[in-house]
């Protein structure tokens, strides 16, 4: 069975978000793997190691450097992978349809992906993969069976868990708790070097989202400081609570 | 009890692997060239910084609050050392990397050092535990029978079984020569009937790994006194039967010592062959084949060398992991009001003057001496991988004379420099629920273990000037004069200071090291003219300051050679770049320490010439006023 894994290069989530002409200026940012998709990617690799995958590839859609990134996953244990070369500014329209592209020619069994990228946080991709391809999409899932040509997987639900048999080939969308995605081991990491990895050109389609500004969230406010005897202290802070901050009692 | 590993990142590893040293050299060499180039070195130092976070900083936490235990004869570990050890170790971290069969998948010297500094800095204590395995299995693998390599090395490799060095008796310290343990002939040539004891041996118990491989000092009955007559054996916890089965080897743990810090390392007593039914294989020639000469010390001293190496870096790692705490804490702190504008608003501690100076004291000595350190490293690579002989020499002979300064000059500073860190927070730094003061107990003993840092100083004024009648330390020294002499011309050229810009000149710091130079000739001179009036003592009475003299000369010499590479960077990349900070980082690290630090090289030489005998001539009685 094969496995294809998408995956999508993002910023460090502990990298400093800094706006430069109006963009969100990514120089000298230490680059990832979406860590959602990260989880994709051992979820792939252990279905691989309990001998129901034959082969996990790795497809990411973007500009060159997204190679780190299907690097990464392949030290990690993933066999080939292909990146679709595209405008790191394409949105999750072009990004799907790009992806759809690939993946089609691929054929897969099975396609995994993070349920949401950590930088947009937009949780598009893969419901839209699914719908070009016309496959059956499961969302947010903490664990997946494949059995009889079919994938039974739980997800979150409200209140407690959804349990949803699929036929595959389908595409999968994976939660955080699925699993801990392992470290690359060093001769992971070397032998990642040699793996085959595919260029392609992306499909040329327009965004459908037009970015208009980007700005930062506003800065944390300084709190009052109010030197007084407690009793006239607390009703200092209760009118400021009420009338400045205004917040409201039900 | 509150470890946190505080790099942020590896771009002081990477400037040093990628754009300082020359390592396409060593990633040419057969062994290396199908995996690596420069350009893949992020994606090994890359999300090894991310394990030495999220895996090993967890388990130095767990060290410091689970002791090692002692307990019906059996040493109890932290609980997530054995796991950690095993993953480790599994994945290619640790000992496999000695491994150098043609087809071995390793990593040379240099990038390994980098990874482990990160890995020293999360849980220094743990680290040991490989650290000493492979050296260990090195001698093994350098000196053993294909025998005895078959029988251990794989396990070893594997993780299955770990090692140890054992040096030191309850009577025989740091006078290794004194030693009484015997090792008895059998029937097997290479095999001997061991029998003695053991004590401060690091990682030597454990309840992780099936077996603990003992690289073992004795003397054979009959053999020399002094060094001259040891020997060196394999004596395992468990003997290894042809069938690769396990039976008891009369190994016996007598207790371990509960110390100032290093609490998840346990530091063992053993006892060998108590009820006479110890064995080990002897590494090398039988000495009584030989006049009664062993070989043990100088094979040992190829564990030592790495060792002592390992060491200074582990203070090198704990020094640094101090310091990029206290950073982080006056980055946050807020507290007081600027002296040059008192009336403004209360301000992070950073942007106090004495603050910023202890933070840049801190970063100049931790870069200087990680330059010095992996310029170490990288030599080892060419020795062990470079075809040409001469090539290869003279790497030898800079391991040779650095080695002693790797170890103690790190671990001597170590205790002060940790000691501003703490400064640095104020009381918290005092209180244990922040991490340096952890640092501070576990960095003490680096000073002290694996040769104290006296006894380097001794094989640097004893040894290492005199190696080769004096040629190799010259050859040591006239590098540095050939690397001012080339440098003089450009760096008065460079540009700087106009436009409030920083002053990227480094004229005045080369001016610095020369005469820094000129003062370590006279210092030898010195010397030399105290051993001509046969005035011996001293010689030790000012070896450790010779030897501290001598670290600043060569650390300063690296660094400025550092800041040389960044200044023509900063240049290139200009202001707005991202990068450009982290190039004008390097070059005030370096105006810092030639400015502040090398200039000590001159006052301990005027020390020397002075030649005070204070401390030589004060009556022992008078210690007691």
């Amino acid at each position: 069975m094969k496995v294809l894994v998408c995956v999508k290069q993002t910023f460090d989530t502990e990298a400093k978000i800094e706006l430069k002409d109006g963009k969100i200026n990514d120089a000298g940012i230490n680059l990832i793997i979406n860590p959602y998709d990260e989880v994709a990617v051992e979820g792939a690799i252990q279905l691989k190691e309990k001998g129901i995958a034959t082969e996990v590839v790795i497809v990411s859609a973007g500009a060159d450097k997204a190679m780190d990134a299907i690097r990464t996953a392949l030290a990690m244990g993933a066999d080939r992978g292909i990146l679709v070369k595209q405008d790191s500014a394409a949105d999750e329209y072009a990004r799907a349809v790009a992806l759809a592209d690939a993946i089609k020619k691929e054929n897969p069994d099975l396609i995994l992906a993070g349920h949401v990228a950590a930088d947009d946080g937009s949780s598009q991709v893969p419901t839209r993969i699914a719908e070009i391809l016309g496959l059956p999409h499961v969302n947010v899932i903490t664990s997946i069976e494949i059995a009889g040509g079919k994938a039974t997987c739980t997800s979150e639900a409200d209140g407690g868990t959804a349990v949803t048999e699929v036929s595959i080939p389908a595409v999968i969308s994976s939660q955080v708790s699925w699993n801990e995605p392992r470290y690359p081991s060093m001769k992971g990491i070397m032998q990642a070097k040699k793996k085959p990895v595919a260029t392609v050109d992306a499909i040329a389609v327009e965004n459908k989202v037009k970015v208009l500004e980007f700005a930062l969230p506003a800065g944390k406010t300084a709190g009052i400081k109010i030197e007084e005897d407690p009793d006239v202290a607390a009703a200092q802070m209760a009118d400021w609570m009420k009338n400045t901050v205004k917040v409201e009692v039900k | 009890m509150s470890a946190n590993f505080a790099y942020l990142n590896a771009r002081d590893l990477k400037f040093i692997l990628k754009e300082w040293l020359p390592t396409e050299e060593i990633f040419a060499y057969p062994q290396y060239a199908d995996y690596y180039s420069k350009e893949d070195l992020d994606s090994v130092l890359d999300p090894c910084l991310k394990m030495a976070k999220e895996l090993i900083e967890p388990s130095n936490e767990d060290g410091d609050s689970h002791p090692c235990q002692f307990a019906n004869g059996k040493v109890i570990t932290p609980p997530t050392f054995g796991p950690l050890f095993h993953k480790l170790q599994e994945e290619g971290w640790g000992t496999s990397n000695i491994d150098d069969s043609e087809d071995a998948m390793v990593l040379p010297k240099v990038l390994l050092s980098a990874v482990w500094e990160m890995f020293l800095a999360a849980n220094p204590t743990f680290l040991p535990y490989i650290i000493l395995t492979c050296g260990a299995a090195e001698l093994i693998r350098d000196f053993a029978t294909e025998e005895v390599k078959e029988m251990f090395l794989p396990k070893m490799m594997d993780g299955s079984w770990s090692g140890t060095m054992c040096l030191t008796e309850p009577s025989a310290g740091s006078d290794v020569g004194d030693i009484l343990s015997k090792a008895y002939p059998t029937d097997n040539p290479r095999i001997f009937r061991i029998k003695g004891s053991k004590m401060f041996i690091t990682g030597g118990d454990n309840d992780f790994t099936e077996n603990i491989v003992h690289l073992y000092l004795a003397r054979i009955e009959g053999a020399k006194p002094g060094t001259k007559g040891i020997s060196l054996f394999v004596v395992p916890k468990y003997w290894v039967n042809e069938d690769g089965s396990l039976s008891d080897n009369d190994v016996q743990t007598t207790g371990i010592e509960h110390k100032l810090g290093m609490y998840g390392s346990v530091t063992a007593s053993l006892s060998f062959g108590e009820n006479n039914g110890c064995r080990g294989w002897l590494l090398g020639a039988n000495s009584m084949e030989n006049d009664g000469v062993g070989e043990g010390m100088a094979q040992m001293f190829q564990m030592m060398n790495g060792a002592r190496m390992e060491t200074g870096h582990s203070a090198l790692a704990c020094i640094a992991n101090a310091y990029y705490n206290a950073r982080d804490y006056c980055k946050d702190r807020i507290q007081g009001r600027l002296i040059t504008d008192p009336k403004s608003g209360r301000v992070t501690i950073i942007n106090h003057e004495d603050i910023k100076r202890t933070l840049l004291m801190g970063k100049a000595h931790i870069e200087a001496m990680r330059a010095m350190m992996y310029r170490t490293y990288f030599a080892f690579d060419i020795k062990h991988n470079d075809l040409d002989p001469e090539k290869r020499q003279k790497a030898s002979n800079l391991i040779e004379v650095t080695t002693p300064l790797c170890k103690a000059y790190p671990s001597d500073e170590a205790w002060w420099l940790i000691g501003e860190a703490i400064q640095a927070y104020g009381g918290y730094g005092y209180c244990e629920e922040y991490p340096v003061a952890q640092i501070a107990r576990d960095v003490k003993i680096y000073s002290i273990w694996e040769g104290t840092n006296f006894i380097q100083s001794m094989d640097l004024v004893g040894r290492k000037w005199m190696m080769g009648k004096g040629a190799v330390f010259a050859e040591f020294l006239q590098e540095m004069r050939d690397f001012c002499e080339a440098h003089k011309a450009t760096v008065e050229a460079a540009a700087g200071g106009e436009a409030g810009l920083p002053d990227l000149s480094l004229g005045k710091e080369f001016a610095i090291l020369e005469r820094a130079l000129e003062s370590y000739s006279q210092l030898q001179m010195a010397i030399g003219g105290y051993m001509g009036q046969k005035k011996v003592g001293m010689l030790p009475l000012y070896a450790r300051r010779i030897l501290t003299a001598t670290s600043q000369l060569y650390a300063g010499r690296c660094i400025l050679d550092q800041a040389v590479l960044a200044s023509r960077k900063a240049q290139e990349l200009g202001p707005d770049h991202y990068d450009y900070n982290f190039y004008i980082g390097k070059i005030m690290s370096a105006k810092y320490y030639l400015r502040n630090v090398v200039p000590n090289v001159w006052a301990v030489a005027d020390i020397i010439k002075d030649g005070d005998c204070s401390a030589l001539d004060i009556p022992i009685g008078a210690f007691d006023y």
